[in-house]
This record gives C-alpha cells, sequence and structure tokens, in this order.
C-alpha cells in the first residue's frame, strides 16, 4: 500500500540567506493557464508602452570647441576617450564619462577634417586643410596631474606638410599603416615623413577614407566625382569603382562582416553594398530628409548610426531599409541661437544672434555598442545612448531577466497592429516632417510619373529597374 | 648512268640524314627526303653543298659556285675533308664487293623535331646532361658534332636518332673558342668561367633561347588599358580573399543570439589579493594583528619552531595533570570495551534471556516510576502500530510472504510456517492495540460481554438480564452519540451531515427499541414461562445474543454466493474467536466498528426490514431473496421465535428454489429501488427479455416536450436579422400627410415605397450570399469583431512565408509564468549579448568547417533550444543576404 504524504526536501526550501526570496513551486500545466497568449500579448503592449515611457537617450552634450566640430576619432583602446576636431583647428580629448575634455592639441592651421587613432591607442594622427599630417602621442588617462591647465601645451610627435589639403584619414586596425585623402590617396607608416603609396585614380578629391577593420589590406574611399573605389594594398593597386549619381560622403565597414560596408549618400539615403557584388546595393536604408554626413557601424556589426545634415541622428538595423531610431534635441532644431559668447586671448566677441544649423558632420559608434556620439555644427559633442530606453548601470539578475523577457515578449507581438503603432511612432520635429511629407509626396509623384511613362511606351521598352540599381552610373 | 644515280641515291641517305638534321630546323614538317632526292636527280655525283663553296669561297675562291641550288641545302654543315671522308667505300658500291644496306629508306617521323641535335665529341666532360648544343650557332662545334655522329653511324648503321641521348650530352666551347682568339669577346666567354657550377646548364639554356629566337618586343599598351587590366586582377583577388569570411558571416548571422566577450575575465580578485589588502579594523582582529605581527613571533617562523617552543609557556605540572587525565580515560574505555566484548561472547541463551528480561524489567520499571518514560514508551507504540497501519508489514504482503503463501503453506517446513504464524501475530497484536485503543465504542466489549455471559442453557433469568443489559447499553449508546470526533474524515461536514442522520435514525430505533425492551421486560415478567423474546422487534444484535447457542458452522455457513454485506455485519457481532479464524470478516467489522453508529443503524434496518416484509404481501418475493441470501438469519428465526409468527409465511414460502423466483420477480421494479440491501444480488440473477427501443426512438422520447428544430430556426433568423436589419415599413409621422383626404387617399409616397423595396431586395441578396444561405442547420456568423481585429496581424510578417508557420512561432508562451526557470534563459536571449562598458573588437578570422552547422560547443545547446522558435528569423536573414 501506498500512502500519499507531502514530502519536501529541505535543500528546495532553504534559502542560502535570509534576504532571498522564497523558492516558488508552479505547476507548468498548460492547462492550468489557458490564457498564456491574451498575458502575454497584453504584456507586449505594457512593455511597448513602457519602453516609449522610459525613451531619454539623450545623455548629455560636451561642448568646449568654438567651431564646428568637423570630424572625430574614437580610441580602440580606451572606451571613455574621443577625440574631436574642430574647423578652426582645434583638437580636443574627450572623457566621456566625466563630458569634460582632457587635453587640447593645438597646431593645425585650418581646419581638421581627419582624426584617427593607431589600434593600440597610443597615437593620434590629424590632418587638415592645412596640408599638414600630424602624429600625436596620446596621454595616458590614468595619470592624475592631466588637468586641462597641464594637459594644454601637447606638442605634435611629427608633422609632415604634404602637396594638397587634407580632407581626410583612417588607420589601418592592427597595423602601422594609415591613409590619407585629398587629391590623392597616400597610404603612410608611422615612422616615415613621406608616404609609402600612392594611388590615383581620376583628378577628383577623395573626401574620405576607411580601413576594413576585419580584412586590413583592404580600404575604401570615396571621392567628389561621385565615386567609391576599393583598394588593395597587398597588389597596391585600385580594384574597383563604382560611380552613384550623387556623392557619397562617408563610409563604414561592417567590422563584423568584412565583406560588406555601408556607405552615406547626398541623395538621403545609406546603401549597403558587398564588395564582391558592387553591381547592386545591398540594402537601401532611407528615413532620412537631407544628405547624411556621416556614417559609422556599432562594433556588433547589427547597428549603425548616421548623422545627417538634416539635425537628426538616426540608428538603423544592418539590414534595416528604414531607421530603427531617430534622435534629436529641441536644441538642434533651433536655427537661431542668442548670444554666444566666443572668448580668445585678446579679443571678445560678442554675436548677438547668429544662426547655428545644427548640421551634424559626425558621428561614432561607441567601443561597446552602448553609446552614440555626434559632433555638430553648433560646436557641441552630443552623447546619446544606442538603446533609447536601456537602463544603465548595474543591473541585477533579476531585472535583467525581467528586462530580457520584455522584450522577447515585445519581439515576438511587434507584428500586431498596436504594439506596432506604439513601437514604431516617433516624434519629429516639424520642419523634418514635413520635410519627409514633402518628400514622400515627391517620390510618389516620380514613382506615378514613371509608371504612367512605362504604361504609354512599348512593352519593354522601359526596363523596370529596382531602386537599389538604381543610383548606380557605373562599375568599373 | 642511272645506276650510278641509284648507287648514289643508296649512299646519299647517310647525307641526307645529316642534311635533314640541319634543315628541318628551318622547315618542319616537310618531308626532307623528297627535297632531298630532287636535289640529287639534279647533280651528278657527289658535290660540295653550296653553303661550304661559299664559305671556302670566302676563305680561297673556289669555281664551283654554279651549284649553288636550293635554299635547303643552305645550310649543310660539311668541310671538305668530312665530305670525302663521308662516303666509305662499301657505302658506294662502286666495285659491288659489298651488299647493299637498304637503310635508304628510312624516313624520320613526322613530329620529329631536331631540338637536340646530338653534337657531341668529348664524351668525358658529360655534366651538363640537359643541354642541347647549340648546333646550329657556331659551325665548328657543328661540324665536329656532325663528324662524331657521322662516324657514329658509319660504325652501327644506326639512323642519328639512336646517339641523340649521347648528343644531349655536352659540348664544350673552350677549345672551339680558343681557336677563334679573343678578338670577339661573347656572352659564352663569361659563361664559360662558371662552368660546373650549379645554375650553370640554365644559365647556359636561357642564353641559348636568347641567342636562338630574338624575340621582337612588342610596343607596350597604353597605360589607361595597362592599369584597367591591372585593376581586374587586383578586383578579381581581393574578391576572392574576401571570401574566405564567408562561413563565418554566415555563421554568425544565423545564431540565434551572439555573445560578444563572453569569455573575458574582469579579474576577479583572488583570495590572496584580498588577504593582502586586508587591515584590522575590529578589535578582536587587531589583537590578532598585534599576535601575528609580534616580531618574535615572525623571527621564530623563519628561523626554526624551537624558539617557538619557548614561547609557547605551559607549566608542566598542567601538562603532566592533562597527560594522567587521558591516561586514566583511556583505561575506563578499554576495561568497557573489554566487558562488553566478553559478554557478547557468551553463547547461553538462557543468560541472554534472563538478561533481557531484568533490562525489560528495569525498562518496565523505570515507565512506573518516571511518567517521562511511559509517555516515551506509549508515543513508541503508538508510532509502531501507525507505521504498522501504514505499511502493513506484518499482513503477509511482503515479497517473501506472498511467494510463500502461492506455494501453499503446507509445503513448507516448519521454521517459515512458524515465521508466517509470527507475523500474522505480530500484525494481530498491533492492530488489536488499535482497537483496545477505542473500546469505549461499546461493540466489543458488548460481544465479550455477551459471551461470557452466556452459558449454553440460559434461563429466564439469562434473558431478563440480557434484556436489562440491552437496555442499558442503549440508553448508554444514546448518550453517548452527542459527542462527535473533533478531527479526522469525520469531521468533514458533509460527513459530519451524515453522520447526524445516521445518529437520527439510530436515535429512534433506539427508542423504539427501549420500548420493546419494556415491553417485553414486562411480558416476561407477566409470563414468566414463556422463555423467548419477541426477536421481530428486537435489534439484530440481541438476534444473534440468542443465536450463539447455535453451532459455529451456522454462523461460518455464509461461504455461500449469498455472502453479502449485511451477513458480514451479523458476523462482526459474534465474538471474539470468531475474529481470529476469519480476516476478511473482521476486517469488515473493524470498518462497523469505526463507525460503530452506522453498524447500529444497519441492524436496525435490517430489523425493520423484516417487519415491512410482513406488512407488504406485494414485496413479498424481494424480500424472500433477501431472506434466502441470509439464510443463518432465517433458520435462527425460525427457530429461535415462537412471536415470529408474521414472517413465518414468508418463511414457509422460501422452500421454493431462487430459479423459480425469477419468475415472480418482473411487475415489481419499483419496490427493487427501495431495497438497497439486496441490490447486489438481485443484480446477479439473469434478467428476462425486454426488447430496447431504437436510438432515435430514445430520443425522440427524450425531446418530445420541445421542438429543437423550430428553436434553432428561429435563432437562425434573429442572427439574420442582427447582421442584415430588415428595413422598416415605410410609415408618416402620426398627423404627417393626413391634412387632408387627398394626401389620405395617396397614401405613403411612391419614392419612400420604392425605397423600401430597395431595402428589401438588397437584404434578401445579402442573405442569399451568406455563407449559411443553403446550410440549414447552420448558423455562420458573418459579423466583424472590431476588437478582435486589434489582435491580429494585418499581413504575413516579412521573414514568413505561411501563416501557419507564424502562428507556430508564436504559440508557445515564453514567460516565466509558463516555463521553468532553466529554459528562460534560452527561450529570452536576446540576439546580442554584449556588456557596456567592454570593448568589442572587430572579427578575426578562424577556420570553421562549413559544413557543419554549428561547431560552437558553447552555444549549440542554447541555439538547439531556441531553434524552433527562431528559425523563420534565420531564413529572413538569409533573404537579407540575397538581396
Amino acid at each position: 500500500m501506498k500512502v500519499k504524504v507531502i514530502s519536501r526536501s529541505t535543500d528546495e526550501f532553504t534559502r542560502d540567506r535570509s534576504q532571498d526570496l522564497q523558492k516558488v513551486f508552479r505547476n507548468y500545466d498548460p492547462k492550468l493557464r489557458t490564457q498564456e497568449r491574451a498575458v502575454e500579448y497584453t504584456r507586449a503592449l505594457t512593455a511597448a508602452k513602457l519602453e516609449k515611457i522610459f525613451a531619454r537617450p539623450f545623455v548629455g552634450a560636451l561642448d568646449g570647441h568654438i567651431d564646428a566640430v568637423s570630424c572625430m576619432a574614437k580610441n580602440p583602446n580606451h572606451l571613455k576617450g574621443m577625440f574631436s576636431g574642430s574647423m578652426d583647428g582645434d583638437i580636443r580629448l574627450w572623457d566621456l564619462s566625466m563630458r569634460r575634455t582632457i587635453c587640447q592639441f593645438p597646431g593645425h592651421q585650418g581646419a581638421v577634417r581627419g582624426l584617427t587613432v593607431s589600434t593600440d591607442g597610443e597615437i593620434l594622427v590629424s590632418c587638415g586643410t592645412d596640408c599638414s599630417v600630424r602624429l600625436w602621442n596620446v596621454p595616458d588617462y590614468r595619470s592624475k596631474n592631466l588637468s586641462e591647465s597641464s594637459g594644454n601645451a601637447l606638442e605634435p610627435m611629427a608633422v609632415y606638410v604634404w602637396k594638397h589639403p587634407l580632407w581626410g584619414v583612417d588607420h589601418q586596425w592592427d597595423r602601422t599603416l594609415f591613409a590619407t585623402v585629398g587629391a590623392q590617396v597616400d597610404i603612410w607608416d608611422h615612422n616615415r615623413s613621406e608616404p609609402v603609396n600612392t594611388f590615383k585614380w581620376g583628378n577628383d578629391t577623395v573626401i574620405s577614407v576607411r580601413f576594413n577593420p576585419g580584412h586590413p589590406d583592404l580600404l575604401v574611399t570615396s571621392s567628389s566625382d561621385r565615386g567609391i573605389i576599393l583598394y588593395d594594398l597587398r597588389v597596391s593597386s585600385p580594384a574597383r569603382k563604382l560611380i552613384l549619381k550623387t556623392r557619397t560622403n562617408s563610409i563604414s565597414w561592417n567590422p563584423m562582416e568584412p565583406m560588406n560596408f555601408t556607405a552615406a549618400n547626398e541623395d538621403t539615403n545609406c546603401y549597403s553594398y558587398d564588395v564582391r557584388k558592387l553591381s547592386e546595393a545591398k540594402c537601401v536604408h532611407a528615413d532620412h530628409v537631407s544628405a547624411v554626413m556621416d556614417i559609422d557601424y556599432s562594433p556588433t556589426g547589427r547597428e549603425f548610426v548616421t548623422g545627417s545634415y538634416d539635425r537628426t541622428i538616426r540608428i538603423f538595423n544592418y539590414n534595416g531599409d528604414h531607421s530603427r531610431e531617430v534622435y534629436h534635441t529641441k536644441r538642434m532644431q533651433r536655427s537661431l541661437f542668442a548670444s554666444v559668447v566666443v572668448c580668445c586671448f585678446w579679443f571678445t566677441v560678442i554675436a548677438d544672434e547668429f544662426s547655428v544649423p545644427c548640421r551634424v558632420f559626425c558621428v561614432k559608434y561607441s567601443c561597446d555598442g552602448t553609446y552614440v556620439i555626434s559632433g555638430s555644427d553648433d560646436t557641441n559633442l552630443r552623447l546619446w545612448k544606442a538603446k533609447a530606453s536601456e537602463q544603465l548601470g548595474v543591473l541585477l539578475p533579476r531585472e535583467r531577466k525581467k528586462q530580457e523577457y520584455m522584450d522577447a515578449v515585445k519581439e515576438r507581438y511587434k507584428h500586431l497592429p498596436e504594439v506596432k503603432r506604439i513601437i514604431r511612432h516617433r516624434h519629429l520635429p516639424k520642419p523634418i516632417y514635413k520635410a519627409a511629407t514633402l518628400r514622400r509626396t515627391m517620390v510618389e509623384a516620380e514613382r506615378k510619373k514613371d509608371q504612367r511613362r512605362r504604361a504609354h511606351s512599348a512593352p519593354g521598352s522601359m526596363p523596370v529597374q529596382p531602386f537599389r540599381k538604381r543610383r548606380i552610373i557605373k562599375e568599373e | 648512268m642511272a645506276k650510278v644515280e641509284k648507287k648514289k641515291k643508296r649512299q646519299r641517305p647517310i647525307l641526307s640524314n645529316s642534311i635533314a638534321l640541319a634543315s628541318k630546323r628551318k622547315m618542319k614538317g616537310k618531308k626532307i627526303k623528297k627535297v632531298a632526292s630532287d636535289v640529287r636527280r639534279r647533280k651528278f655525283g657527289p658535290h660540295l653543298p653550296s653553303s661550304f663553296m661559299k664559305e671556302m669561297g670566302i676563305q680561297k675562291p673556289s669555281p664551283n659556285s654554279s651549284d649553288l641550288t636550293g635554299g635547303e641545302e643552305e645550310e649543310e654543315g660539311e668541310d671538305l675533308y668530312e665530305y670525302e671522308e663521308a662516303i666509305p667505300e662499301e657505302e658506294t658500291g662502286k666495285n659491288r664487293r659489298y651488299d647493299a644496306v637498304e637503310n635508304y629508306e628510312y624516313e624520320l617521323p613526322e613530329e620529329f623535331e631536331d631540338e637536340d641535335v646530338p653534337s657531341d665529341e668529348n664524351d668525358d666532360v658529360s655534366v651538363d646532361d640537359g643541354d642541347d648544343a647549340g648546333v646550329d650557332e657556331e659551325e665548328e662545334g657543328e661540324d665536329a658534332g656532325e663528324k662524331h655522329v657521322r662516324m657514329l653511324q658509319s660504325i652501327t648503321g644506326l639512323p642519328a636518332e639512336a646517339f641523340e641521348g649521347k648528343g644531349k650530352k655536352n659540348v664544350t666551347l673552350l677549345d672551339v673558342h680558343g681557336d677563334m682568339g679573343p678578338q670577339h669577346v661573347s656572352i659564352y666567354d663569361f659563361l664559360d668561367p662558371l662552368h660546373g657550377k650549379s645554375g650553370y646548364s640554365k644559365l647556359r639554356k636561357r642564353v641559348h633561347q636568347l641567342e636562338r629566337e630574338p624575340m621582337a618586343v612588342s610596343a607596350p599598351l597604353p597605360k589607361v588599358e595597362r592599369e584597367k587590366l591591372e585593376r581586374e586582377v587586383t578586383y578579381a583577388q581581393s574578391k576572392k580573399e574576401i571570401t574566405k569570411w564567408e562561413p563565418l558571416v554566415k555563421r554568425n548571422r544565423e545564431a540565434p543570439t551572439l555573445l560578444f566577450n563572453e569569455d573575458l575575465d574582469l579579474a576577479v580578485p583572488t583570495v590572496g589579493a584580498i588577504a593582502a589588502e586586508h587591515r584590522p579594523r575590529t578589535e578582536f582582529e587587531k589583537k590578532m594583528a598585534v599576535l601575528l605581527g609580534d616580531p618574535e613571533v615572525l623571527e621564530a617562523h623563519t628561523k626554526d619552531g624551537a624558539k617557538l617552543l619557548e614561547l609557547n609557556k605551559i607549566s608542566v605540572k598542567d601538562v603532566l595533570d592533562r597527560h594522567n587525565h587521558l591516561a586514566k580515560m583511556r583505561s575506563l574505555f578499554f576495561r568497557h570495551e573489554m566487558k562488553s566484548k566478553h559478554i557478547k561472547k557468551i553463547k547461553s541463551k538462557t543468560y541472554h534471556r534472563i538478561l533481557k528480561r531484568g533490562r525489560q524489567k528495569g525498562a518496565s520499571a523505570e515507565i512506573n516510576m518516571d511518567p517521562e518514560a511511559a509517555n516515551e514508551l506509549a508515543r513508541k507504540q503508538e508510532f509502531k502500530r501507525a507505521e504498522e497501519r501504514m505499511t502493513l508489514k506484518h499482513k503477509n504482503s511482503s515479497k517473501w510472504a506472498k511467494r510463500i503463501i502461492k506455494r501453499g503453506l503446507k509445503a513448507q517446513d516448519e521454521g517459515t510456517r512458524a515465521a508466517i504464524a509470527e507475523q500474522l501475530q505480530q500484525h494481530a497484536l498491533l492492530t488489536r492495540k488499535m482497537n483496545s485503543m477505542i473500546e469505549n465504542s461499546s461493540s466489543d466489549e458488548t460481544s465479550d460481554d455477551d459471551s461470557d455471559d452466556f452459558s449454553p442453557g440460559s434461563d429466564r433469568e439469562g434473558v431478563s438480564k440480557l434484556l436489562n443489559k440491552a437496555k442499558e447499553k442503549t440508553i448508554k449508546v444514546m448518550e453517548e452519540e452527542e459527542d462527535m470526533p473533533k478531527s479526522g474524515v469525520l469531521s468533514l461536514p458533509f460527513m459530519e451531515r451524515s453522520v447526524k442522520r445516521q445518529r437520527e435514525a439510530a436515535r429512534e430505533e433506539a427508542l423504539l427499541a427501549l420500548q420493546e425492551y419494556e415491553a417485553s421486560l414486562g411480558k416476561h415478567d407477566e409470563k414468566g414461562d414463556e422463555k423467548v423474546p419477541s426477536t421481530a422487534q428486537t435489534s439484530g444484535k440481541r438476534v444473534f445474543g440468542g443465536a450463539k447457542s447455535q453451532p459455529k458452522e451456522l454462523s461460518r455457513k455464509p461461504k455461500s454466493p449469498y455472502n453479502s454485506d449485511s451477513e458480514s455485519d451479523f458476523e462482526a457481532r459474534d465474538g471474539e474467536e470468531e475474529q481470529k479464524i476469519e480476516d476478511r470478516s473482521q476486517q469488515a467489522k473493524i470498518g462497523s466498528l469505526l463507525l460503530p453508529d452506522e453498524a447500529l443503524a444497519a441492524q436496525n434496518k435490517i430489523c425493520e426490514d423484516l417487519d415491512d416484509i410482513a406488512k407488504i404481501p406485494a414485496s413479498k418475493t424481494t424480500y424472500e431473496v433477501a431472506i434466502f441470501a441470509s439464510d443463518t438469519w432465517r433458520k435462527i428465526g425460525s427457530e429461535n421465535s415462537q412471536d415470529n409468527v408474521k414472517i413465518e409465511p414468508s418463511a414457509a414460502e422460501s422452500p421454493v428454489h431462487p430459479n423459480s423466483d425469477n419468475m415472480v420477480h418482473d411487475g415489481n421494479s419499483d419496490s427493487d429501488s427501495e431495497t438497497e440491501m439486496v441490490d447486489g444480488f438481485i443484480s446477479s440473477v439473469p434478467k428476462s427479455e425486454y426488447e430496447l427501443p431504437s436510438q432515435s426512438e430514445l430520443i425522440r422520447r427524450a425531446f418530445a416536450a420541445d421542438d429543437v428544430e423550430a428553436e434553432f430556426e428561429k435563432d437562425k433568423m434573429d442572427t439574420l436579422n442582427a447582421e442584415n436589419h430588415e428595413p422598416e415599413k415605410p410609415a408618416l409621422l402620426p398627423g404627417w400627410g393626413q391634412w387632408t383626404h387627398i394626401q389620405q387617399k395617396k397614401g405613403i409616397p411612391s419614392s419612400m415605397i420604392e425605397k423600401h423595396e430597395d431595402e428589401i431586395k438588397k437584404r434578401e441578396e445579402a442573405l442569399k450570399r451568406r455563407k449559411d444561405a443553403n446550410l440549414k442547420n447552420i448558423i455562420i456568423s458573418e459579423k466583424i469583431d472590431r476588437k478582435a481585429e486589434k489582435l491580429h496581424a494585418k499581413s504575413l510578417p516579412f521573414p514568413y512565408t505561411s501563416k501557419e508557420v507564424y502562428e507556430q512561432s508564436i504559440r508557445m508562451p515564453i514567460g516565466p509564468d509558463y516555463n521553468p526557470a532553466i529554459s528562460i534563459g534560452a527561450l529570452n536571449r536576446p540576439a546580442i549579448v554584449k556588456r557596456a562598458g567592454v570593448i568589442v573588437k572587430p572579427i578575426v578570422y578562424e577556420e570553421i568547417d562549413p559544413c557543419s552547422k554549428l561547431d560552437e560547443p558553447k552555444e549549440s545547446k542554447k541555439i538547439r533550444q531556441k531553434q524552433n522558435r527562431k528559425k523563420a528569423k534565420v531564413d529572413g536573414r538569409k533573404f537579407a543576404v540575397k538581396s
């Protein structure tokens, strides 16, 4: 005979610490809880709403420059370090956690157009319109005495004056080469005063350059003749040129997928390409309403951030045709900025009212993929969270689990109309909203016109070209 | 002349061979022989080749310049001397002293190539094997070579190719050049010193090649073209290079979760590191630190242990005391141990028994003395009893016991039987203990008393005594009824209620019985000679009390199939001795004992039934069965009672066989339901023929009252009306359009009527279009639920290709309420797991096997768990890759 009695093992019911929660034992029989989908749907809805409520992406602004920020560089070896160069030749090193300048690198006579840091974080390379390339030793962050006053006077490690103004610079990953661009592409070594290699293809100015982080011998440049050129350093020859209908302002390689890069184009879109198949874009990322000025991939390779001339920052998925997130602040939208006092050594300029359009010129994704930094026309750097509603700081395991569950549920029910509506909804500043509407109208009109033309022409005379190919003029 | 020609032809081949070798260089694929023979035909006799003539002419101008013929002979390299010597006598065949050798027929193979002409004369210098000497470059060398070949040929009679291998060997040019003099310095002068060194042959070969075919360098391509080509190559190369990443990227894309910096060590400090940083804070810690940090101690530690002993101050006396104490304890322990060993060794059973008894006695004495010990013992006993009840360990339920019983007890040996018996005994003991615990519930005691009191020949006094006793008991029971059990199953509300009800009934019965007792007592007093009390009205117990005089076989008779429940109840009354004999009935008894009132009620009921039998003749048959079932009872009744006249007739009828009973059974189905007691029995009796009505008939009968179909039709009409409204009839507002009789005559305006008709038509069409228009028995609602619409995706989400897959993907819940804690992590893991504040490095190349889907052991488990969930997602990614 079997006697049923309640038996509990002490192990299961004893807590390790008195603060621990009592274990709850559940019967997971699905018959007992029949409303699970309804419950989870409601949770998804709640999660979506909460996400909206907690979406506070703006962390802070870093001001100090006295002219527009033209370029930035992140220190690949130090999370807090961020370099920025401005149009007046000022280079600053920022401590992102403190949101203040650690030190300045004076020396450039004209605008600084390019900044880059070697992979070990030791050497900063800057170049500008004053035709000079400067190499700087990056000061040690840990040294306490490095305050603004003492660290001000930093001398460059080397200065190379070159033949033409320079528009951009990028450092090779894990090696000693870096490339500058201007009238031509020059490959430099840290230890040499002359470039080790020079490429020239076409006569137009090259405006941006980017090394492939995964495959360090490949680099890609964009030039003002609307071309994107691919170089291979092992063969020391250009490999391929792609000519689009509009200029590409900036390019970023996907750090996790060495064959893919994304180009930020003047025509408000970004185009992702596979190096092996340049005849068509893999994906067209559209949402900006003005030229995209800069682009940077997240180190995870799943997202990238773009800064645009339309005064917004957007975050895209690597394969998403529309942005996941759009960031802007009121201050960024204000066209008139009252009373900015600019103090210099011997004179004081009081500009009563002068316009600061706040075009975003450069964006960077932080090395841990948690923050986004933008530099804009209004002399400010802005620090944003990459996930607008993410809770920063240390999370307890339970909090983390809860958050994961909320995200998972949201992800699961994101296609249902109500959840979708809440997740997708973004508030936009009026001018941008209007511009977007206008743009939509224009695109629609164009499409209609094309349709009608096609309808009235001989069948087959107007072959349909996918949008991914439409912007490409030729590949050579 | 012809003969001569022929001879020449014959001898010519030797020459022609060598010619051929030379001339073939210029004209490959032509048939040399033919040309050669042509030449011969024109000329007579041996002659010098024109080139040689020329050469000789340069050296010493000769008149035979007219011999110049075809270009093919120009390069025949033979000097005069050789030429003359080249025709041996036997070959000319002038005197016909020799047999004709038929080697003139020889033809060179078509694909013959004379790149490697044998041209060696110094066999001893055979270092350069691969060297095909430049026969045609240098005439001298060629001459020598030719000469040698010819010599060989003339000796062996073989064609020149046979000497190819040798010819390959080498040519040394040193002596040749030595002849020429130092005025012309050629490349060979530089080459010669290198002779014999490694790589010499290669160099030489290249020089030859260069000299032999002076290539015209084509004009370079235009720079643009060249660069274009270069770029093409570069692009192809880099494309190929970058493709190596593909499997890696593919794997990352397909993985449901990308983990970044998972294996990162965030430098958790070690114990040593923590200890090094420790600073004493509390008093105790400080004291410890002072002691530990004492320089003397430290010094002692560093040197050796001797100093430590000095520091450790203990008096000699203390040590000695401690030592003595320990020794004493040890010896005591030892003695005790020895003693117990000795006792254990004693084999005498008697001794042990005595010992045990003594121990028990001591224990019992202790119990008597000590209430706590008694309590303890009682608890122990109780526990044992409970255990027995739960496990039934001693009820022969063990495997061993079952097996033995199966094999038959008789087959076992003495010991086994004894063991079984002992077990049973133990069980009985344990359970009896339990019984004794509730002995105040009367029945047992009563029966005991009964058995004690009753002697076989009980007289009148005995009867009256019995009656008195019964009366007493009844009263007692009635008094006791009030206290209900406060715990256990009986305390449950419904049990309580039922018990109460039973008690009510029992109480009434008891009262009745009491009256009876009174009456019978009175009667008994009246007519002292009438011995037997009226059994018809007495309780069952009373009856059995009387039945005690019956032999035991009677009471144990019910091994017959008529052994119904009620009977076992009766038997239970019988007494202690029966208990031991029959286990089953005892169990039943225990059951009845547990609910004594119930048993009482049951008894009373039986009596009542018997009364009924007497009263209602209609239900006679059924009760006959009942009586038949408990035939012991009937016998007792018939034997014992004189007053029991009322029953007598039915008892008298009973001799009818049970089979015949069935016949009577038919009509009284109503009375059947009342007699629960005999239900079991009746059901076992085969029933008479009864035809079941058909299913439809049954249904029709069941729903005879309500018209389901009409109801359904009405329902359907209602739904139809609700979903497509019936248009309202056109009507004017009261007073409207009734001003004049003309207006009244006109009635409702035609437009309104038209409109109404239109609406009706529309409605009909709508009804026709409905899905359930032609389905009579079905209502398909076409109402759209606006609220439910919100819970459906408007279109199939992108990665999914079918509705089913999508629905499947969101079917299982993922929350912690629905899944165990172990699987939640895997179910809810985000697509990217990274840590804030840790730098993520770009991808690093690693070799992965493209065939194996997931080669990461760390991830594979998680991934497998998630695979179903993320399948569609992966597909989507694939799409993205393609697009």
